[in-house]
């Protein structure tokens, strides 16, 4: 089962990293919450129950739910819908994130380590990798915040490989999760403009 | 128990602040709050090697730089109290509850004896500074207040990825906290290569917090835009909390097989930030990110420094202390020369000997001393790093860090004469230009005054001090 779910969430990363429409980004990222719910649900079996559910419910209400629905609201009240044209091509991101998916299985199995699930620590660096192609090579603010966005589920995947031991770190990375995202969404929201690419007055 | 007072207290007065909405009352509040944050400062050296709340303890390092804190904070809020007097009660309750956050999430970091508890604060730091950034609300504050909040949420959940590395290298070693003595009683027997990932994730993490490259641009362009006592504030309170984030970090793993490794990381990272700063140095047109890039470049050299170890790390934290009295007092100075002049320009400001000579006068030993010119503290510490990389044989560090240092020097100088003794290039925009009271550039007559002091005499108790901080790293 939590193969499935991981490819499934892999697939997601690889279709997150070249789509161009801010729309399909919103829906991968409520796709990516609900698949880490799953993954929850199935690899942290030695949580109290309080914890699992807090856990899932952050999975499921804010990743799923909260940030789809901010970033949709965005969406809206600005009318941008495409990616900035001078962001690089489709083609050119597919084998950017390709290239980075070979790396992570490199990674991974060089920290090959007999407690460690190498799954989860393939697609923690590949979804770590995905979070930054974005961020660098895409031109609108907007595509930064989902750069972030999707950096944030990498942090999570990775406390998935401690999280039996340490539930702190993931209730920690939850924290992270909320009080950031809620602040960068409502900033964003409320404030700056999106469709805003050169960010440029403030140079040397 | 004090430090549960201290947070209980803070967050009591913002509470009174949104309370009573009164500009008098949050003066009055925020001249208490300074007072509080003295006498924890002062009292907190009677409880040393005491531990507080679990996750904080009153050691040398955390008291040092928290009782630096309450000296640049007591400037600070008199250098604020003057920048926000004309703004309304909205903007002026929300900088100075900011303002209680950032102090109060500083002080916590300090006094942290675990990485997740340090972690938090950092973060929290981040939310304070943002609404401070922003305070004067117009496009460059919201485009700072963007970056800053964007580059330094990308750096917290870096450096969340390298704690949790750590956290994997300590599975099955028996310690289940992530307090920095378990991390040091783990680290000896842990896979290196995780070390390796984790240090430099975390480096580049909380680098964004004590200005270092690569991620030194988050500061630069925060300093360059925020309100200058704020600038002041975020260049040396914050600054110092990145640095004592690393210095934990890198004394907790020091004693593993990844040391030396390590070491040559920090120098690496300082030279290439000594060469980023002199870059831009050479080419700056605002007078305020050229001290921002000065903030770079004496972090390069504590980085530098913290990499060849012995007598320089005593020399680093010297220098970090004399660096906060230094930066602040420059900083400050810019709020006055932007009210005399109406611009932090290069080309649109000149003569301000003329204009303004006491705030002349502070600009010009406040050089002499950020460029460790003699009778400079920061020359001596910079004479120490030197004399070690020397005894190290380090020839190439020398050589590269001696030739963009004398770079800084030329570009800093020029800018400062230009300012000081010139007629501006070109007119500035803004013709609001006030009078200013001489006395207003007290606070930094003195800390440049202790700067100076220290280049000829160090009591023994800071000696003391220092060297405590020094051997408790290992």
């Amino acid at each position: 089962m939590i193969n499935y779910l991981t490819v499934l969430f892999s697939i997601s990363v690889v279709y997150l990293a070249v789509t161009e429409r801010y729309r399909v980004y919103s829906r991968l990222l409520a796709i990516q919450g609900i698949i880490l719910f799953g993954i929850t649900f199935a690899e942290l079996t030695d949580l109290k129950w309080y914890t699992l559910l807090f856990v899932a419910s952050e999975t499921l209400i804010f990743k799923a739910l909260v940030v789809p629905y901010m970033l949709n609201r965005i969406i809206l009240r600005t009318n941008v819908f495409k990616v900035h044209t001078n962001a690089l091509s489709g083609f050119y991101s597919l084998i950017l994130i390709i290239l980075s998916l070979l790396a992570s299985i490199f990674m991974a199995n060089t920290l090959k380590n007999p407690q460690i699930n190498t799954v989860f620590f393939t697609i923690a660096f590949f979804t770590l990798f995905a979070g930054l192609i974005i961020i660098v090579t895409h031109k609108l603010i907007i595509s930064h915040l989902i750069g972030f966005l999707v950096l944030e589920n990498s942090s999570f995947i990775f406390s998935m490989a401690v999280g039996n031991e340490m539930p702190m770190l993931i209730n920690i990375g939850i924290l992270l999760d909320i009080f950031v995202g809620v602040l960068i969404l409502g900033f964003f929201g409320m404030k700056l403009k999106p469709n805003i690419n050169e960010l440029s007055l403030l140079k040397d | 128990m004090y430090l549960n007072s201290f947070f209980i207290f803070s967050v009591l007065l913002s509470v009174l602040i949104l309370l009573f909405r009164n500009k008098s009352v949050t003066k009055f509040i925020i001249i208490t709050y300074g007072l509080i944050h003295l006498a924890f400062s002062i009292h907190s050296w009677t409880n040393l090697g005491k531990i507080d709340l679990g996750y904080f303890t009153y050691d040398h390092t955390a008291l040092t730089f928290l009782t630096l804190l309450s000296v640049i904070v007591a400037a600070v809020i008199w250098h604020g109290l003057i920048y926000v007097a004309e703004d309304d009660a909205r903007k002026y309750n929300i900088y100075h509850i900011s303002l209680i956050a950032l102090v109060t999430s500083i002080s916590g970091a300090y006094l942290s004896n675990n990485l997740v508890a340090l972690w938090i604060f950092a973060e929290a730091t981040t939310l304070a500074v943002a609404g401070l950034i922003y305070h004067d609300r117009t496009v460059s504050s919201l485009e700072a207040t963007w970056k800053y909040i964007f580059l330094s949420s990308v750096g917290v959940a870096i450096a969340f990825i390298g704690i949790l590395f750590i956290s994997m290298t300590m599975k099955g070693s028996g310690f289940v906290d992530l307090s920095f003595a378990s991390i040091s009683a783990a680290s000896p027997n842990a896979n290196p290569l995780y070390l390796k990932i984790a240090f430099l994730f975390i480096f580049v993490g909380f680098g964004t917090k004590m200005e270092i490259f690569p991620m030194h641009t988050v500061g630069i362009d925060a300093n360059s835009v925020a309100p200058s006592p704020i600038g002041a504030l975020i260049s040396t309170g914050l600054v110092n909390m990145g640095f004592v984030t690393l210095f934990r970090v890198y004394g907790s793993l020091s004693d593993s097989v990844i040391s030396a490794w390590m070491n040559r990381i920090l120098i690496i990272v300082g030279l290439l930030s000594l060469l980023t700063a002199a870059g831009y140095m050479l080419k700056a047109k605002h007078l305020k990110r050229m001290l921002a890039y000065s903030t770079l470049e004496n972090m390069g050299l504590v980085s530098i420094a913290l990499g060849i170890g012995g007598r320089s790390h005593y020399a680093a934290i010297l220098l970090l202390i004399m660096h906060s009295l230094i930066k602040s007092g420059l900083f400050l100075q810019m709020n006055q020369l932007y009210r005399a002049l109406g611009t932090v320009k290069l080309d649109e400001s000149g003569r301000y000997l003329k204009i303004f000579p006491a705030g002349a006068v502070v600009l010009i030993v406040g050089s002499i001393c950020v460029m460790a010119l003699p009778p400079s503290g920061l020359f001596y510490t910079e004479l120490i790093i030197f004399r070690e990389l020397v005894r190290g044989g380090n020839w190439f560090v020398i050589i590269t860090s001696a030739f963009l240092l004398c770079c800084i020097i030329y570009a800093m100088t020029v800018r400062i004469m230009h300012v000081v003794f010139s007629p501006a290039r070109s007119e500035s925009t803004n013709i609001t230009k006030e009078k200013i009271s001489p006395w207003e550039t007290l606070s930094q007559f003195l800390f440049f005054a202790v700067v100076i002091i220290l280049c000829f005499y160090q009591p023994p108790y800071l000696k003391d001090v220092i060297n405590q901080i020094v051997e408790n790293l290992f």
